[in-house]
């Protein structure tokens, strides 16, 4: 009885490794052939075969090989995004930490009504507002300007407290009575108590918020306009493969992805913990 | 059906019954959503009387410093001691004075035309120069940004009198006023909230409120490409988009891509939701499943697909998408092993509806998937060992521990997380816009394809045809959707997480 | 021969080749100076200038520190910016702060212009098809010297130009269409006349031709092939109008094209134009309809077996009839609200220019509007300005067209080489000729 459960289970795990494995084949694929393809030396644009024939780092030599005023400037690019995310992430997970823990750990009047504001605004189609955006930035002498972007990213970043909120609720109270009776501020409880404990979701949310200036496309598209030389990659690379230059320029854009998501993933990989930590113990609750 | 009855139920009839409940209440929910609003606007215009009763008796009740503060912002502070604040409310009152002196009542008095005087060229020695006339964005923006300063200073204006009656009420009770260290203390322990919040509040009111209040008004609005400053002026004109969007005539053309676009934006939603869930957790659960080694990797191999920015792999799948892109190739490939002849071109993205939604629903899939592995594969871990522990030792099957433990648990757990995808993929603008364009394109719609789902409708809208007063309109009458779903489900997924709580 | 064509062409630009398709203004098009004819009525046909590049330098009136942002095409940017530095030369007078050339595709400009206008460039380029809604939200300004402009380009970029009397663009090349390349290797060059045999000849070699059919742009050709041309906007200035046509000869010829895609299934395609350079340098394809832009690409691929020539005729009951193409015009027009407007209308004076439009002519291959350098080696000698100019002739210009013309156009296309369709179904094809009118023409 017992050793034919086993074998069962033998079998059945087999199965599962075959399955597991075609799905990984599959997950994992598209981004082997970006990275070959990123090698390939021959032919400017699409080829009909999988695997390039002749090799070459040349792609990767010219995105860092920009002269005078081009209009591609995949170093320039990178650092100004890398720019925008460090000062975005600063301030959006002092804001997403600030209001989470508020409306987790303090008690006053308005809570509950504030709480349903941010989740009526949360609702609202984030293109909507994208234009008047654009011209309160210009108001405000802002428009094609890296602090624009960085103000994008990160004034709405208190709306998205739920999950640090959920997070932040796991937390016994009884640690704050305990430190209030020693005579401890609610400041103080912030910083020193639930702060130290809270490292899974810190994480989370300066790996989240580091991300979205890398992905973002829309926004940072409306506020650059032509000023091609302050784009950032995501911008960058998708005017990569417009009409206008997909042409010549179609090798340098799979270059160029493969050179973004290098950091990013590794990044990723290296929080995974956190994040799945993070995003179970915020979500659960939240 | 009662408690004991509902245990009895197996998982599956537990969450279809759940789920009817969630159907059925829906009439309710929305009746309750509009009974909520109704209620919420009686309280305002209750506050906003009992707000006006305690102005006139604090009125009546104030000494003279007290009284001028009606007038005049922090005279009553200043003149009990309470310096630093009189100062402060002083100088709003001559800030706001100077704003609308200066700059604001110059667009706010506009406010009812958006502007009269349009631009015009002029001649100058053969050259057309333009002479500048009303801009009636400006106009808008700029009233907009008066009416909310003017709405904070107000609020500011009542915290000060009700600070000079404190103080008075205190001065008559002969304690002092608290000093500015007391003061500052008290905001990180008591008033820490205020604190915490001012800085993402302002930003949110700035930078959220202010253009959502400016795209609300500008639905009301023919802002378009005939109607654009700084060349010519746009204006009021009332329910005009909604009526468009709503107008279901023969022919009319908005009111058909609305109808029809709403219904594919919710089957999209569905879709993609439940096609992520599902498969999500059967990935997820297969990694999990106790046995099976390098569960690490497995999870890995799934999270690079999220790690690599989306606008990337999505830009990829694109390319890898098109006639004679790599899937393509692959299957052409593949034939030929078996002895095809001919090339295989497949038109994932630009032939019949059909295909169209169907590749984006998989690509979808492969876009989704790892998120909810890896948040499923958390929750997994997390289920309390003892549930299973106890389930052995009354010598519960796998397939029963299964059904009995590991499944209700995942649904009561996600439900809420199902929610927000569900609304979040309402929105997903990302896989529509970079994968089809919206795509293939019809002739039936306005400015829309087959695949557009309402957020890249209005994402079109604005930014290829100028069509800025429909595509506020749009993004009005989807927030609406995107409120009454979730607060149907707020108030249900309550009753649902209080049944039978796990830990 | 050719040069007989091309000497023809400058003589008679508009005469015959535009009648039917209507121009601007509601000009017939059988009379040459209608263009300049309706101007003179709106103005006093605009300021003086000195050549054909420059003007005096008093029009500058009081700027000076100009500053200036110029739009033109990536392609284009090094050699705008060799010509902006020749402009500064050729006006020691002035001080040029900073002239900025930035790569916007003339496609994507208009669209730029409207989003806000006052960060966009001074001086842009962009194609025909834009000019109404820029003049419709009056974010560009009236060309300053209309006369000038007028006498030195050809009639019909003038007057596609032209609304309502005004002209607000300076013509700068005559060559934003759609042609046949081919593979001279699968095509010989005495098969190009007619699309059977072109056809035939790919088959043959078992390679594909390519026709956009899903894309308004190119699939208005059967449409207008078949007699349905458009001819410019109703009052309300967003209704489509259309030339008189005979349905029973239009529906014929569709059927005739439906024919051919199923005769030739498997070889006549419906694919983007991006993939035809690479259809020919992975040896798939035998021939295409292509855009001008792409010129270079599809040279690159073929090297010498690249053949370039205008569109070939199809067979409709035994007449050859030669396929009408939707052909536009580029233009540089100066920003309505520009800080230096007098600097910014010399500076576009000066870039669409004679001498401007030669370079352009020489370095990138773009067909000049300029009467005078029509005449030059440089296009007369060439082959591939010869087939865009023979295609001119055969083509409606692509101005005032509404914003509902494109995806209807798709539509048919998309309908017309369905494996589905029956090409001998007469009934089915006046009934589509007949829903893709309705549909252009409807609210929108």
């Amino acid at each position: 009885m017992i050793k034919s459960y086993k074998f069962r289970r033998r079998i059945a795990n087999f199965f599962i490794y075959i399955l597991l494995a075609i799905l990984g084949i599959i997950w994992i694929s598209p981004f082997v052939y970006l990275v070959l393809h990123s090698f390939r030396q021959e032919s400017m644009t699409t080829v009909p075969y999988l695997i390039p024939h002749e090799w070459t780092l040349n792609n990767y030599i010219e995105l860092f090989n920009v002269s005078g005023s081009s209009s591609i400037n995949f170093p320039r690019w990178f650092l100004n995004t890398l720019v925008v995310a460090i000062f975005s992430c600063m301030i959006s997970t002092i804001s997403v930490l600030a209001v989470s823990y508020t409306f987790s750990r303090l008690r006053f009047g308005a809570r509950k009504k504030l709480m349903n504001v941010a989740m009526i605004l949360g609702m609202f189609p984030g293109f909507m507002t994208m234009i008047a955006i654009y011209y309160l930035l210009k108001a405000m002498g802002l428009n094609q300007n890296l602090i624009a972007l960085v103000i994008c990213y990160s004034s709405g970043a208190g709306l998205g407290f739920q999950i640090s909120k959920g997070f932040f609720d796991t937390i016994p109270r009884a640690l704050d009575e305990a430190a209030t009776i020693d005579g401890a501020t609610k400041n103080q409880i912030f910083w020193r108590i639930i702060l130290p404990m809270s490292k899974p979701i810190v994480v989370y949310t300066v790996l989240t918020s580091f991300i979205g200036p890398w992905c973002d496309f829309i926004l940072a598209k409306i506020i650059m306009g032509d000023k091609r030389e302050l784009y950032t990659v995501a911008i960058g690379l998708q005017s990569m493969v417009s009409a206008e230059f997909i042409n010549s320029y179609y090798k340098q854009f799979l270059a160029g992805s493969v050179l973004v998501a290098i950091p990013i993933t590794t990044l990723f990989l290296i929080m995974q913990r956190y994040y799945v930590e993070g995003v179970t113990a915020g979500g659960v609750k939240g | 059906m009662t408690y004991v009855e509902y245990k009895m139920l197996n998982p599956f009839q537990r969450f279809a019954y759940n789920f009817k409940r969630v159907l059925v209440s829906v009439p309710r929910a929305v009746g309750n959503f509009f009974k909520a609003i109704g209620k919420g606007i009686a309280k305002f215009f209750i506050g906003i009387v009992k707000g006006f009763k305690n102005y006139g008796v604090t009125f009546a009740k104030g000494d003279w410093a007290t009284k001028l503060s009606y007038l005049i912002f922090g005279a009553g502070d200043l003149h009990k001691g309470k310096y630093y604040k009189g100062i402060l409310f002083f100088l709003t009152e001559v800030l706001y004075i100077l704003y609308i002196t200066m700059f604001g009542w110059g667009y706010i008095s506009k406010f009812g035309t958006l502007g009269t005087v349009e631009t015009s060229m002029q001649k100058v020695n053969g050259i057309p120069k333009p002479v500048l006339g009303d801009n009636s964005m400006l106009i808008l923006l700029y009233s907009v940004l008066t009416i909310v300063v003017t709405v904070v200073v107000f609020a500011i204006y009542i915290a000060n009198i009700k600070d000079a009656y404190k103080h008075q009420v205190m001065k008559a009770n002969g304690e002092k006023p608290t000093s500015l260290r007391t003061d500052i203390k008290e905001f990180l322990d008591g008033k820490y909230h205020i604190t915490l919040l001012s800085f993402p509040v302002l930003m949110i009111c700035v930078f959220n409120i202010l253009p959502l209040l400016f795209m609300i008004l500008i639905a009301f609005t023919n802002y378009d490409k005939q109607h654009m400053p700084p060349g010519t002026l746009f204006t009021w004109v009332g329910m005009e988009n909604f009526k468009d969007l709503f107008n279901l005539v023969e022919g009319a053309k908005k009111g058909k891509t609305f109808v029809e676009l709403t219904g594919w934006t919710l089957l999209w939603a569905v879709l993609a939701t439940f096609t992520n869930y599902i498969l999500g957790m059967i990935v997820a659960l297969m990694i999990n499943k106790k046995g099976i080694k390098f569960k690490g990797l497995w999870r890995t191999l799934f999270v690079i697909a999220i790690a690599v920015p989306q606008f990337v792999s999505l830009l990829l799948m694109n390319q890898m998408l098109q006639v004679n892109g790599a899937i393509n190739v692959l299957l052409t490939q593949i034939s030929h092993m078996f002895g095809g002849t001919e090339t295989i071109e497949i038109q994932f993205l630009n032939s019949t509806t059909l295909m169209a939604r169907a590749t984006v629903v998989i690509v979808n899939i492969w876009v989704g998937i790892p998120y909810t592995i890896l948040s499923m594969s958390g929750i997994l871990m997390n289920i309390p060992e003892d549930l299973y522990e106890s389930a052995r030792i009354d010598g519960a099957s796998p397939v029963k521990t299964f059904t009995a433990i590991t499944l209700p648990y995942m649904i009561f757990v996600t439900t809420p997380q199902l929610i927000t995808t569900f609304v979040g993929n309402i929105n997903n603008f990302n896989v529509i816009y970079l994968l089809t364009g919206g795509g293939p394109s019809t002739e039936q719609y306005y400015q829309a394809g087959r695949t557009d789902i309402l957020v890249t409708w209005l994402f079109k809208l604005s930014m290829d045809t100028q069509d800025y007063g429909l595509a506020a309109a749009i993004g009005i009458l989807v927030f609406i959707v995107c409120a009454t779903i979730s607060l149907i489900v707020y108030n249900n997924s309550k009753s649902m997480k209080d049944e039978e709580a796990f830990s | 021969m050719k040069k007989i064509i091309a000497v023809l062409m400058a003589g008679m630009m508009t005469a015959s080749v535009f009648a039917g398709c209507g121009g601007s203004g509601g000009s017939s098009g059988s009379s040459g100076s209608s263009a300049s004819d309706t101007q003179s009525s709106a103005d006093d046909g605009g300021a003086q200038v000195k050549d054909a590049n420059l003007v005096d330098v008093s029009m500058f009136g009081e700027e000076d520190n100009i500053s200036l942002k110029v739009w033109c095409a990536h392609k284009a940017t090094g050699l705008v910016e060799k010509q902006i530095e020749e402009f500064k030369k050729a006006y020691p007078e002035k001080k040029f702060e900073n002239i900025e050339v930035v790569a916007v595709g003339e496609g994507d400009a208009g669209t730029q212009m409207l989003n806000d206008a006052s960060t966009a460039a001074d001086v842009f380029s962009f194609a025909s098809d834009q000019l109404n809604k820029l003049v419709g939200a009056k974010v560009i300004a009236p060309v300053a010297f209309t006369k000038a402009v007028t006498e030195m380009n050809a009639e019909t970029t003038v007057e596609a130009g032209t609304l309502d009397g005004t002209l607000y663009a300076y013509p700068q090349t005559n060559d934003n269409g759609y042609y046949l390349v081919y593979d001279k290797s699968v095509v010989s060059e005495d098969k190009t006349g007619k699309l059977e045999d072109i056809l035939a000849a790919c088959k043959d070699a078992g390679k594909k031709f390519i026709f956009d059919s899903g894309n308004g742009f190119y699939s208005c050709t059967y449409a207008f092939t078949a007699g349905v041309k458009i001819n410019g906007l109703e009052k309300d200035g967003v209704t489509q109008k259309f030339t008189e046509y005979d349905e029973e000869e239009a529906v014929k010829t569709l059927q005739a094209f439906s024919k051919l895609m199923h005769d030739y299934s498997g070889t006549y395609t419906s694919l983007d134009v991006a993939q035809i350079a690479s259809g020919f340098s992975t040896g798939t394809l035998g021939a295409g309809i292509d855009g001008s832009w792409n010129t270079a690409a599809d040279k690159d691929a073929l090297k010498d077996n690249f053949g370039a020539a205008k569109l070939p005729t199809i067979n409709v009951d035994g007449t050859d009839k030669q396929l009408v193409s939707l052909f536009g015009y580029k233009y540089i027009g100066v920003n309505a609200a520009s800080k230096f407007p007098a600097s910014a209308q010399i500076l576009a004076y000066y870039l669409a220019g004679e001498t401007c439009q030669q370079q352009r002519a020489e370095e990138l291959g773009w067909g000049p509007s300029n009467k005078n350098v029509q005449q030059m080696d440089v296009v007369t000698k060439s082959d591939i300005q010869q087939a865009i100019k023979a295609q001119s002739e055969n083509a409606c210009v692509q101005v005032n067209i509404a914003t509902t013309f494109w995806d209807p156009m798709a539509n048919l296309g998309n309908k017309l080489i369905a494996d589905k369709t029956d090409p001998s179904d007469a009934d089915y094809f006046k009934k589509l000729l007949q829903e893709t009118i309705a549909n252009i023409r409807d609210e929108g």
